[in-house]
Order: C-alpha cells, then structure tokens, then sequence
C-alpha cells in the first residue's frame, strides 16, 4: 500500500500558495504563474493514476509544474530566441542543450538573493503547514494578506483578541518551526 | 479585563500578546509601555520578543506572495469538477 495518497480537493488549500511562490520567481509575472499553476493541477488529475506514493504529493505537484515551467520557456523561445538558436547554435540537435541554458540563464537573471529569499518564503510556507490548519490561515491573512483585523474578525468570527491570540500562538509554532534552519 | 489595563505591570501572557500586536504596527501606546516594563525585567519574554521580531523580519525579507482567492476558487471549481467527471 503506497504511503502517499492523492487528495486533490485539498490541493488548493494546501498547495497553492508554495506554488505560486516557486513559480512567481522563476517566471515573474502573476498571469503565467497562475495560468502554469492551473495546468499543473489538471495534469495532476489527469495522471493521478500514475502517483506511486514515494514521493508527496507537493513534491510530485512541484515535479509536474517544474515540467510545465520548463515548457513555458521552451514556447517563448520558439517565438521569439529564434534568432539566438541560429547565433548560438548552429546544429538543430543541439536545442535541447542551449533551452537548459536559457533557463539557467533565466535563474541567473532574478538576483541571486531574491532566489534565496524565495527559498526562505518557501521554508516558511514549509512551516506553516506542519501547524494547526486554522491558525495558519488566519496568519497568513494577517501577515502575508495584510488583511485588516477587524475584516479577519468578521471573516473567522473572532473577537480581537482570540485574533491575537491565535496569530501569537501561529508565530511561536513558526519560529520553533524556523529555529532548526534559518535563525 | 479593567484590572488589566490599570496595571502597568502585566504577566507574561499579556506581554507576549503585545509584543505580537507590536510586530504589526497594532500595539497601542500603553500597550508598548507595558511590554517595555515587562521586558525589563522578564528574560523569557525578551528571548521570546527577539525571535518574534526576528521572525518579521525573516518574513519580509521573503517577499511571500499569495495567489488571489478569486484563483484559489476557480483551481478548486475546476479540480472538483474535473475529479468527479472521472469518478462517474
Ligand atoms: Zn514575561
């Protein structure tokens, strides 16, 4: 019996935010990471029948959207890196080689650090789903949303200080989470 | 809850929640004077104050983005829809 199971009603809730916030730095731009996030979610569907359950089910999705990110530059270059294939390169079959170059290219092109802060954000989403599901929703609309206090009151039904309460109890579980790596 | 507010010198329950609300620009004045008297002489809540503020930090330097609810509906509407055509 496999380990790992697929739940893809749940993929959102749990997924999506590390999603986007792998795909937003190597693509730069909230259209095509939403719109490669939502074809990596229905490649999921479409090959659930192939998840083993080695791996997780985020590191699976990721695998999938890594291809998806990987086929967005290759549509790119087909449109318009026509020109530097054929300075580059001479030879057709050398395409496969120069597109992982683009994409190196790509990743070398976002600053350095902004890659490493993308793996902090990373970790920090990491951390925020091994806590209590509810005060980790209600941190990140606090803290990542920006969203008003009294607009999360009314949308969780809270008092202020339950709110308070909740986000101090998410942020001890955070920093307890974050201690082992990155304070 | 009056009994609280009289008093300028809280318990540490009172000043971590401060000292949260202060992470965010949300402690009021005399909310930061309490947790400035409790910090004084409290080691556990001043540890625990500078991880807190060494955590906001962290956060920012993230830079974390989140995708829009208005997205996070439409995946879940089409996921749910797409699941249950091919378990029919
Ligand atoms: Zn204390």
């Amino acid at each position: 019996m496999p380990s790992n199971q697929l739940d893809p009603n749940k993929w959102v809730d749990r997924y999506s935010d590390y999603l986007f916030n792998y795909t937003i730095v190597r693509v730069n731009d909230r259209e095509v990471a939403n719109d490669l996030i939502s074809e990596t979610f229905l490649a999921g569907l479409k090959s659930a029948k192939n998840f083993k359950g080695e791996a997780s089910e985020r590191t699976w999705l990721i695998s999938i959207l890594k291809r998806k990110i990987i086929d967005h530059y290759r549509r790119n270059n087909s449109k318009k890196g026509q020109a530097e294939v054929k300075i580059n390169y001479t030879g057709e079959d050398s395409e496969g080689e120069w597109l992982e170059e683009q994409v190196a290219d790509q990743f070398d092109r976002t600053a350095e650090d902004e890659m490493e802060n993308n793996e902090l954000g990373l970790a920090i989403l990491d951390c925020l789903d091994s806590i209590n599901e509810k005060q980790a929703a209600i941190f990140k609309r606090k803290t990542i949303d920006g969203v008003d206090t009294e607009a999360i009151c009314n949308e969780f039904d809270i008092t202020p200080s339950n709110l308070w309460v909740i986000i101090h109890r998410a942020r001890t579980a955070l920093a307890a989470c974050m201690e082992k790596n990155w304070f | 809850m009056s009994k609280k507010n009289k008093s300028l010198f809280v318990d540490c329950s009172e000043a971590a929640t401060c000292c949260t609300k202060a992470q965010y620009d949300e402690a009021g004045f005399f909310e930061k004077i309490k947790l400035m008297i409790h910090l004084a002489f409290c080691r556990t809540c001043r540890t625990f104050s500078s991880k807190n503020s060494k955590l906001t930090r962290k956060i920012e330097e993230a830079n974390l983005k989140c995708c829009s609810e208005e997205k996070k509906r439409e995946w879940r509407e089409s996921i749910n829809k797409l699941h249950r055509e091919e378990h029919s």
